[in-house]
């Protein structure tokens, strides 16, 4: 036991954890965390990311989260330094991912007098966090930091946030961090019920159309193998939703896939027709589903998923198993027969085929006219072989990359889904790369999602972070204004953004780039990018009123996809 | 169809779980018909027992989401026939003449689980125990004679 201060204990809590980076921006309320905070990282036991806003350092810890699987941790000061925490923070409880956010809060004794920066971050946070806490006694550190990681990694990853008063950040105590933590309330059930198992297997052995749709919790659960093994064993094509992406290899004859409202045609027109489905670790979004009522008309439906009030939740599942997927996964293998489902697959081909003449090859090899967002992306894809770790922000271009991007890394696609924040793509980015520094992280924009986080530009540069931007500049709001195109009567109401000259922002911030406004240009533009050493950004100007399609109109039925 | 059901929810006793809990129900816009939380004796948990008037299917949804909240420890939402359900009432009854003092008087005594609690010049106060529906008829009775204030609790129900 040792004699510390809150603040050293925030930070021995942290490293007890195995915390080795820290997102974040002081300010009065955790001024004590930070001088402890100075100790630490002279002495380089942890690493301190100064953000230029708290939502960039949320992002950037969603993005740690996401590939490590360990939280991401955020400090902040109270009041506006907290509330510019709740995007990020509703951004990870959507799309379920793990971080933990310190927060400063005003001395116990001005709770609640509307004290300077005082804000109910509990209150504004509950909504949108999975735990959150308030500390104002030092001793209750330890204990409360073992329990928001916990709870944070495990079950349902999500967002914790602990808000700490300053008085709390001062006052000494004998410091003795937890080993082991058991709560009376929350216990998450990982192992299958194994009579759900034999139901769901015999489902599968006697099905002709089986189809997996498998989501984020196959990379959550590090489930990428058992995945493979049960769609092989039996021989059932797989389609993966956007945050399931890069679990399944692109190119293998079960490959179904990407779903939902731009996905791709064949698990779209196809879904509909599948007699049993095998819903994996995700959880139904409208954007995958389309009309609810007339999704999966002829499927019975296995749902596999961690949390149970995801289970009959939009889809009626006809055997719901409550479970981590690998588990799941690896019992159902043992129980589904080897059977081929060739006529099916064919189907899937055949799809697939009509995308590719109709669209694919139009979209990625065009020969006039202006740079398209698909032949952009394919491009930045074949030139590094799909081996990178990319980060997409929120509108057309997303959509763009999910789709045309061939994944080669498993778990190598991040981007916000539920939430749809935009500005979410660059800080992510941060994330990823600080956790995973061999590994190329390639950061895809949109000029107006870019200029909602342009300012970690700053953070890029100061911690050298070889992050490679690419911002797709179409001059507008592209993703709104093809609604408004296609349902609004061409009505382009405020949707025409014009931007600052994007390398010349990067190089006021010492960043390198180049636009590449032509054809021609263009493999140069992508070579120069991946072979510069530090961060760089590529801007490329695209057509500007560039349709994604295929598209499952809003309301509409995953069967009446357009390609047009 | 709607129904009436009776959400108990036992939770960890700590500061933050009604809100928590009054937010899941705000969300999906279903108004708690009533609400009580109390202690459990010796288990350092709270009970809540919630009404609503509700469907079946989004009694089940919201049970389920309740138990996302991290101190929930149980949940179980039932209908009335598996309750036995009581909430109690207060009336300030004007009582002016002495006949109606004697009739007021009377009613109490015949009717179940209901007792003079004060007696003042002007008024009478009353108090009922019983269903909802034991406390709307008592209402009704009472009425003629003036209702100056009334209050009524949450329910709180035991399992059959």
């Amino acid at each position: 036991m040792k004699k510390l201060t809150g603040s050293q204990a925030v930070i021995e809590s942290l490293l007890h954890e195995h915390v080795s980076v820290i997102f974040g921006y002081p300010g009065g309320a955790i001024m004590p965390i930070y001088d402890a905070l100075y100790d630490y990282v002279k002495s380089k036991k942890i690493r301190h990311i100064l953000v230029r806003h708290e939502q960039g350092a949320g992002h950037a810890a969603e993005g740690w989260g996401r590939v490590t699987g360990e939280p991401g941790v955020v400090f902040a000061t109270s009041g506006p330094g907290a509330t510019n925490l709740v995007t990020a923070l509703a951004d990870a409880m959507m799309d379920t991912v793990p971080i933990v956010c310190i927060t400063g809060q005003v001395h116990s004794s001005v709770i609640g007098t509307d004290a300077f920066q005082e804000a109910d971050v509990i209150g504004i946070t509950a909504p949108v966090t999975k735990w959150s806490y308030q500390i104002t006694q030092a001793q209750e550190i330890p204990f409360i930091f073992k329990k928001a990681f916990h709870i944070a990694r495990t079950g349902r990853p999500g967002p914790v946030l602990i808000d700490i008063t300053k008085d709390a950040q001062f006052a000494p105590f004998d410091f003795e961090y937890p080993s082991e933590i058991k709560l009376k309330s929350y216990n998450p059930t990982t192992q299958p019920h194994m009579k759900q198992i034999e139901l769901a297997a015999s489902l599968i052995n006697n099905s002709k159309k089986p189809l997996i749709l498998a989501g984020h919790g196959i990379h959550i659960s590090h489930a990428h193998t058992e995945l493979f093994d049960l769609a092989s064993k039996a021989d059932i094509p797989v389609a993966l939703t956007l945050h399931g992406l890069s679990s399944f290899p692109n190119d293998h004859r079960l490959y179904a896939g990407f779903l939902g409202m731009h996905g791709n045609y064949a698990p779209n027109i196809l879904s509909n027709e599948a007699d049993v489905v095998i819903a994996v670790g995700m959880r139904f979004d409208d954007r995958v589903t389309g009309r609810v009522k007339d999704f999966l008309p002829n499927a019975k439906v296995i749902h596999i998923d961690i949390d149970p009030a995801e289970l009959n939740k939009i889809i009626h599942a006809e055997v719901p198993i409550v479970a981590d997927a690998k588990p799941a996964l690896q019992a159902l293998l043992q129980h589904v027969k080897k059977q081929t489902h060739n006529q099916w697959i064919e189907q899937f081909k055949a799809a697939r085929d009509i995308e590719k003449t109709k669209i694919w090859d139009v979209e990625c090899n065009p020969t006039k006219g202006p740079i398209k967002m698909a032949e952009a992306v394919s491009r930045i894809s074949e030139a590094i072989k799909g081996k990178a770790l990319v980060v997409a922000d929120v509108g057309q271009h997303q959509m763009v990359a999910a789709r045309y991007f061939k994944f080669k890394l498993p778990n190598s696609f991040h981007s916000s889904g539920g939430m749809g924040t935009m500005g979410y793509g660059l800080p992510t980015a941060m994330g990823v790369q600080v956790a995973k520094p061999d590994q190329t992280v390639i950061s895809i924009s949109g000029d107006g999602g870019f200029q909602m986080n342009i300012q970690e530009l700053g953070t890029i540069a100061q911690e050298k972070m070889p992050i490679k931007i690419v911002i797709l500049n179409n001059g507008f709001l592209g993703m709104v204004r093809q609604w408004q195109q296609l349902f609004f009567d061409k009505r382009y109401s405020m949707v025409h953004m014009e931007s600052p000259d994007f390398v010349a922002v990067a190089k006021a911030y010492g960043i390198n780039g180049m636009k590449v406004e032509v054809r021609k240009d263009l493999d140069l533009g992508i070579k120069n990018m991946l072979e510069s050493k530090g961060p760089y950004i590529l801007e490329i100007s695209v057509e500007q009123e560039d349709n994604v399609f295929p598209m499952v109109a809003s309301g509409a039925s995953v069967s009446e996809i357009r390609l047009e | 169809m709607k129904n009436y059901y009776t959400i108990t929810a036992f939770t960890e006793n700590t500061p933050g779980v009604l809100y928590r809990i009054a937010d899941l129900f705000l969300r999906r816009k279903i108004n708690i018909e009533s609400l009580t939380v109390s202690e459990v004796k010796n288990e350092d948990q709270s009970r809540f027992t919630i009404v609503v008037f509700a469907q079946a299917d989004m009694v089940e949804k919201i049970t389920k989401q309740l138990y996302r909240i991290i101190e929930v420890v149980k949940v179980i939402d039932s209908v009335d026939t598996d309750l036995v359900a009581r909430e109690i009432a207060l009336l300030k009854v004007s009582a002016n003449k002495m006949e109606q003092r004697k009739e007021i008087e009377h009613l109490v005594s015949i009717t179940p689980f209901t007792r003079i609690i004060e007696v003042k010049k002007n008024f009478l106060i009353l108090e009922k125990t019983g269903t909802e529906k034991d406390i709307n008829d008592f209402y009704d009775l009472m009425k003629p004679f003036g209702i100056k204030e009334f209050v009524q609790s949450g329910r709180i129900a035991v399992f059959r």
